[in-house]
């Protein structure tokens, strides 16, 4: 592809200013994290801290927890409802998105007063309430990745092949549907990892203290190391991800048949 | 083999105000193979998909070695089934899809995989177990789709017009394959289609559709020579409909006289004579004392047969079929003299 010629140019343009506007914001932090005002030189000093902070193993592992339940609250919940959308519930598709875009609109703060008075006390005092709250907030994502998926394949048919076949209900969600659009729900399950850990509006709302909202403490005695722990985890997660889409490549086969 | 019979029962299927089935009765032989022909909507598809128990009747039984099954979820039936898209599991290699039915009836791996490779040996692709759908082309897909559907010796084989995705070659080859398989696994099928050629080359008997009901069900060569209605006969090969007129024991078609079939639908005055291509006989006027009675318009070349389309002097156009060779002599704007065949039409109200 010809990147500077008169079609492409727009194009070329808007990546450009697009990778500016992600690259320099993220490129100064890092730059910045990585001075040492006192040695006046550039190096490691501000990352070293929080391995051996004693609160730094625990909060992360209670914000992986909740990431990880979230992302197995939202699976549990929408796997079987796509899939039923697909199958023969479709008239119902329209209300489900409407529903599924209303974490989108109502903003996070009504959303945690809302839990804060609805919700009953056992709820309230349990943190895992962060995960349900976390899966809320992922479904706008995680519906629509989950539904294109399925809709590129011709789920109908594959379910009747795998019913006539002997395959129970539970065998074509579990053997069949899942594994072949398992690209999607990593997808949509990683997508939810990445909002759930780094979420802090709803958490900081309701007094609960995880990764992030840790940073936000650390950041307020240490500048330096909040802003190294801040591009320590954005690497991480950025590296997670690009591991994850390596190793789970889509599976192309059914675009390819469609085609045959 | 586990084959064996299938019967409906007088099964009706309505979609709203659709009625998709009317009250349907099939019987179905041990090893037969029974063709569901008929235009879209007429029901064949639904008729199949009740048999899988993929739908459920509004009224009517579904009877398997004379075993009622109608109360059966789809996974209980044991039938094999072919749909018209793909439907092999992209995440599994073609030895794995085989084997997926087995895998569902608990069956050991040994086993699994000893019969999966008998299976597409059987359909000819012994060396492509390890490879995934998209790495096969569409008439191989439908061969493991085959394999699948045979590979746990199912009661009853159902095919959904699984030819209709392929290209002209592939379908031809295809279509002798499946029947040969079915002939020696023995395996009791029922073969949806649209396609009259395909029906009638692969069947022990058709069964044309209409509005739900079955119009009639006979072997390839009586729905073709004894068609039972109007809408057979007009559905199942090419058909000329030539106005007739009925006189005493006389009919008169095409200026000729001939007589009246016994099964005729009119007993007096105007009606349509129904008769296949072949049964039209063309008599050149080159050198032969007789009247013509009609234009050749057209000669379409077939290969070893030729199709000659003429306007009678009514203003009606008919058709006939003869070999290539004996065709040449008729060129387009020639006068010639059509009679019918003795009997082999079928008179039917206008």
């Amino acid at each position: 592809m010809k990147l500077f010629s008169r079609r492409q140019l727009p194009l070329t343009l808007g990546l450009v200013l697009a990778t500016i506007f992600v690259v320099l914001p993220l490129g100064s932090a890092a730059e910045f994290s990585l001075r040492e005002p006192l040695k006046n030189t550039h190096g490691f000093d501000n990352y070293t801290w929080f391995f051996v902070a004693p609160d730094f193993a625990k909060y992360l592992g209670i914000s992986f927890g909740l990431a990880l339940t979230s992302a197995l609250i939202l699976l549990v919940l929408l796997v079987p409802t796509v899939v039923w959308l697909n199958l023969g519930g479709s008239k119902y598709r329209g209300f489900v998105e409407f529903v599924s875009l209303l974490p989108l609109v109502i903003p996070v703060v009504a959303l945690a007063i809302g839990a804060q008075t609805a919700l009953p006390d056992f709820a309230q005092t349990n943190e895992v309430i962060l995960a349900f709250m976390y899966a809320v907030l992922a479904v706008p994502y995680a519906y629509r990745t989950m539904d294109t998926g399925l809709r590129s394949i011709p789920l109908k048919t594959i379910v009747e092949a795998s019913r006539g076949l002997g395959a129970t209900w539970f065998h074509v969600l579990f053997k069949v549907i899942i594994p072949v659009i398992r690209s999607t729900v990593l997808s949509a399950l990683f997508m939810t990892l990445a909002l759930s850990l780094g979420e802090f509006t709803i958490t900081s709302l309701l007094h609960w203290d995880t990764f992030t909202t840790w940073v936000t403490t650390m950041s307020q005695s240490n500048i330096l190391g909040a802003i190294a722990l801040s591009v320590f985890s954005l690497v991480s997660v950025f590296v997670l991800l690009l591991v994850i889409s390596v190793f789970i490549r889509p599976t192309k086969s059914m675009v390819i048949s469609e085609e045959n | 083999m586990s084959s064996t019979t299938l019967s409906l029962k007088a099964v009706s299927r309505r979609f709203k105000d659709t009625i998709a089935l009317d009250s349907l009765d099939l019987d179905v032989a041990q090893g037969e193979l029974v063709s569901l022909l008929g235009p879209s909507g007429c029901g064949k598809t639904t008729a199949l998909r009740i048999i899988a128990g993929l739908d459920q009747p509004n009224s009517g039984q579904v009877f398997v070695g004379g075993e009622n099954i109608s109360h059966l979820p789809p996974n209980k039936r044991n039938m094999g089934m072919v749909f018209q898209s793909y439907s092999l599991f992209p995440n599994l290699t073609a030895a794995e899809n085989v084997a997926f039915g087995l895998t569902m009836r608990g069956e050991p791996k040994r086993l699994r995989v000893q019969r999966s490779q008998e299976l597409l040996e059987l359909v000819g692709l012994p060396k492509h177990s390890k490879r995934y759908p998209h790495q096969l082309s569409g008439g191989q897909q439908q061969r493991v789709a085959l394999a699948r559907a045979l590979a746990f010796e199912p009661d009853v084989l159902l095919l959904d017009e699984p030819l209709s995705a392929l290209d002209a070659q592939v379908r031809a080859n295809l279509r002798d394959e499946i029947r040969a398989l079915q002939i020696k696994t023995g395996t009791t099928t029922i073969f949806v289609t649209h396609d009259q050629e395909e029906a009638m080359a692969m069947s022990d008997r058709v069964a044309v559709m209409n509005q739900g009901k079955i119009s009639q069900i006979a072997k390839p060569d009586d729905l073709y020579h004894r068609p039972a209605n109007q809408f057979v006969a007009g559905f199942v090969g090419q058909m000329n409909r030539i106005p007739a007129r009925v006189n005493g024991t006389e009919l008169l078609i095409a200026q000729s006289t001939a007589t009246v079939h016994p099964l005729s639908e009119v007993n007096s005055g105007e009606g349509l004579a129904l008769v296949r291509p072949e049964n039209v006989v063309i008599q050149s006027l080159k050198g032969q004392q007789v009247e013509g009675n009609a234009v050749v318009i057209s000669r379409a070349f077939l290969g070893p047969i030729s199709k000659i389309v003429m306007r009678l002097e009514d203003g009606s156009e008919v058709s006939s079929v003869m070999t290539s060779a004996q065709s040449t002599e008729f060129l387009s704007g020639d006068s010639v003299r059509v009679s019918v065949t003795p009997g082999e039409y079928l008179l039917v109200e206008a």
